[in-house]
């Protein structure tokens, strides 16, 4: 589903961000992507959603290169970024109709998906209001609904437990997991190790910008914990 | 007063941050603070400048010099107060980092004061531009002398200092009753802004079709329009201390410092309780999903920019004026065809009827700034197009197109109404509405490119962006500029002969209008993915 192949960024002034990254996501997984706080996770999570330009290597989403055919690759693609700004001069209904007509999604098709996440998310009765009074989770819900109503092949996603209460991040695990049964594929980076753990059936381990480990969760745990994996890869044990 | 002056610091920097990228480590935001801080300046003190020694030449003989510091005293006053209550909104009461300040162990009137200086220090700004100039002008000008006397020069310093006091306090009122407004009814924020706006837009038209009226009349009886001005009683006051009145400049400084302390102290005390009753806007909860209909990426584009364009009052008024004024103009000379036409016969073919009428239709459509400030509006949201599957060609040229939209009608409207009032030729009519469409649609690509070259991705607020940018600047001032070139080419053209008069403008606006459409479709998607 995703192939990424020797992907470095290099910013301007000669910092290198991440430095020949490959890995892949097949369809199914759930994918995360750990590291510590400027590792290259966001970086990369930004190249693959087509948000950000890069120097070296490629990246297919189902085919598509993201360099040569962007559109197609953002076609079968959802990104969410770690604090999603939304238009704050649209309601909450007028947002997700926008990105439905951007992705040419039919008008029932859109109306029952709204309707099955929004009640989920105890979100429908608010998509009346401007998106600028909405709380930080509720746009991040917002966000995720205007994702989850693209049914997208790919789900790239930035710390997407961040600002969401309980029940709202036990609802994302599980409509992710459906997301996968249904032959797509997510792949996403956390701080939170333990959900990582959980959730993942792949996870890759990045450290200044280099992929420092790649695997199944169950070899890349073993015995031990992602926690402390985590942290013996990163020197700090 | 240590504590004041590091809440001071911060305030400062993040308003000159936001509003001019000044202090940044990349050039060219830098450059883009640089610029527009020297053009508001040239401008400030060019129409001060200008207006102060025309009226000086008519009240100097008559020694009453203090109207022009009542007059600029009142000019200041006005545009300070324009573009900083909007400003106080988001730097007094809505700052990004008012959590994190609150929760430290300062006082909240320090706190307060601290924001409400910064505020002064724009203020301040506005009030050297234009009373300095006013100054000079009555150093050179003056009849009497006043201006040359070394305490003048004091007392315009107070005068300079004082008035944006009284500027803040009103500023700050004002963004706070915005502020309130906007919170408790979610439209009512935009119809206020958009009272305001056009209030503030017909004073200033019926200021400057009035001026020369009002300048004539000065010379007649500059006594009796002092008088007429008693509700602007602190001018006043400033304006005869300024000209040597110790007592009455006392009592203006006791004007301005009052309502100062007034709203430092007043609103200092309930700082945190405003802060938080203005960041209160409840969602609510009682929306009923119905069936949803679905239209294209075009549609969809198309709405999104025009619930911006029409739902940010600065936005439509600041880019959307010229346009009213060009359609106003045409249906103008359609009315008053009669007037006109017996005025060109009058000229005997003396005046140049259709190029007039062509720079005049360029003059409004510069004004019509829709795709310059357009890119640096996405801001934040800039995320959410680049994630949509929209290629940045098609996206640019949207946002282009968007301009287009609105200019190319009102531009054949003016010049069909134009044409039949001034009762010209087909070939003249058809010439007319020809350099004015290159102009339109070399205008739209050339604000494209300006808003790429120069975005404002981090502004605090579409004022901002809309008011303040390098940009915006440069999609009003430089087509005026092209338009200038015209009419020098026109000039040249006619020593030649009558058809290199019109073909040499015409030549020159469809050159410039290929050169930026070409360059905004070669370079204009790399530029959108380089953001």
């Amino acid at each position: 589903m995703l192939r990424i192949e020797h992907y470095s960024k290099t910013y301007p002034g000669g910092k290198k961000a991440v430095d020949d990254l490959t890995l892949h996501v097949r369809p199914g997984e759930i994918y995360g992507f750990i590291g510590h706080n400027g590792a290259g996770k966001t970086t990369t999570l930004r190249a693959v959603a087509g948000v950000m330009d890069f120097t070296e290597g490629t990246i297919t989403i189902d085919g598509h290169d993201v360099k040569r055919d962007p559109v197609g690759a953002k076609r079968v693609t959802a990104f969410l970024p770690d604090n999603p700004d939304l238009y704050e001069f649209m309601k909450g209904i007028d947002f997700l109709n926008f990105v439905a007509d951007l992705y040419d999604i039919p008008a029932d098709q859109r109306t029952k998906d709204i309707g099955k996440y929004g009640d989920a998310f105890e979100l429908t009765g608010n998509l009346g209001s401007p998106i600028g009074s909405y709380s930080h989770g509720m746009r991040q819900k917002l966000a995720l609904i205007s994702a989850f109503i693209r049914r997208p092949r790919l789900l790239i996603l930035d710390e997407p437990f961040v600002g969401l209460d309980p029940a709202a991040s036990h609802l994302m695990k599980g409509y992710l997991a459906e997301l996968c049964q249904s032959g797509s594929a997510v792949f996403f980076s956390t701080h939170v190790l333990e959900v990582a753990e959980k959730l993942c059936h792949q996870i890759a381990i990045i450290k200044d910008g280099r992929l420092i480990k790649a695997g199944p969760t169950g070899d890349l745990v073993g015995d031990s914990s992602l926690e402390d994996v985590f942290l013996e890869l990163e020197g700090d044990k | 007063m240590k504590k004041f002056f590091a809440l001071l610091k911060v305030s400062v920097k993040s308003m000159l941050l936001s509003s001019s990228n000044m202090g940044r480590k990349n050039r060219k935001k830098a450059a883009t603070g640089v610029g527009v801080m020297v053009l508001i300046a040239f401008f400030g003190l060019y129409m001060s400048g200008l207006y102060s020694s025309l009226l000086m030449s008519v009240l100097a003989p008559i020694h009453m010099e203090v109207l022009v510091f009542i007059f600029m005293g009142i000019a200041a006053l006005v545009s300070g107060l324009v573009f900083t209550a909007m400003a106080a909104k988001g730097v007094v009461f809505g700052g990004k980092d008012n959590d994190l300040l609150l929760s430290m162990p300062v006082s909240t009137t320090s706190l307060m004061a601290s924001r409400v200086s910064a505020i002064y220090l724009e203020n301040l700004l506005f009030s050297f531009f234009v009373l300095g100039p006013a100054g000079a002008v009555c150093a050179f000008m003056t009849q009497s002398g006043v201006g040359r006397n070394p305490l003048f020069w004091v007392r315009l310093v107070i005068a300079v200092l004082a008035l944006p006091l009284l500027d803040t306090a009103l500023s700050v009122l004002l963004g706070a009753l915005v502020a309130f407004v906007s919170a408790k009814v979610s439209k009512g924020g935009v119809i206020g802004q958009n009272i305001v706006m056009a209030v503030y837009l017909v004073a200033v038209f019926w200021f400057a079709f009035n001026l020369n009226g009002m300048i004539d009349g000065l010379a007649a009886n500059a006594a009796g329009v002092k008088e007429s001005l008693s509700w602007a009683a602190p001018v006043l006051w400033m304006a005869d201390g300024i000209m040597g009145n110790w007592g009455m400049l006392l009592a203006f400084a006791a004007c301005c410092a009052v309502p100062f302390a007034l709203v430092v102290f007043g609103l200092g005390k309930v700082y945190r309780q405003a802060v938080t009753a203005f960041a209160a806007r409840s969602a609510r909860n009682d929306y009923k999903l119905s069936a949803q209909s679905a239209s294209g990426q075009k549609k969809a584009l198309l709405r999104m920019e025009a619930r911006r364009f029409f739902g940010i009052p600065m936005y439509f008024w600041n880019s959307g004026l010229g346009l009213i004024m060009l359609v106003a103009m045409g249906i103008a000379a359609l009315v008053m065809g009669a007037d006109l036409r017996s005025m060109a016969a009058m000229l005997g073919g003396a005046l140049p009827v259709m190029p007039l009428a062509a720079l005049l239709m360029g003059f409004c459509l510069s004004m019509s700034v829709i795709a310059a400030p357009s890119i640096s509006l996405e801001g934040k949201y800039l995320w959410i197009l680049r994630e949509a599957p929209v290629d940045e060609k098609s996206l640019l040229w949207f946002k282009t197109g968007f301009e287009l939209m609105f200019t190319i009608p009102c531009t054949v409207i003016a010049g069909v109404c134009i044409a039949i009032a001034l009762s010209m030729p087909l070939w003249e009519g058809g010439v007319l509405i020809l350099a004015t469409l290159l102009f339109c649609v070399g205008h739209a690509a050339f604000g494209m490119l300006v808003g790429l070259t120069f975005p404002k991705l981090d502004a605090v607020n579409e004022t901002v962006v809309v008011k303040q940018s390098l940009a915006v600047m440069l999609g009003i001032f430089v087509p005026m500029a092209v338009l200038g070139v015209c009419a020098l080419l026109y000039w040249l053209g006619g020593m030649l002969a009558d058809w290199a008069a019109l073909a040499l403008p015409v030549a020159l606006l469809a050159a410039l209008t290929l050169v930026c459409t070409l360059i905004l479709a070669k370079r204009g998607p790399a530029m959108l993915r380089a953001l």
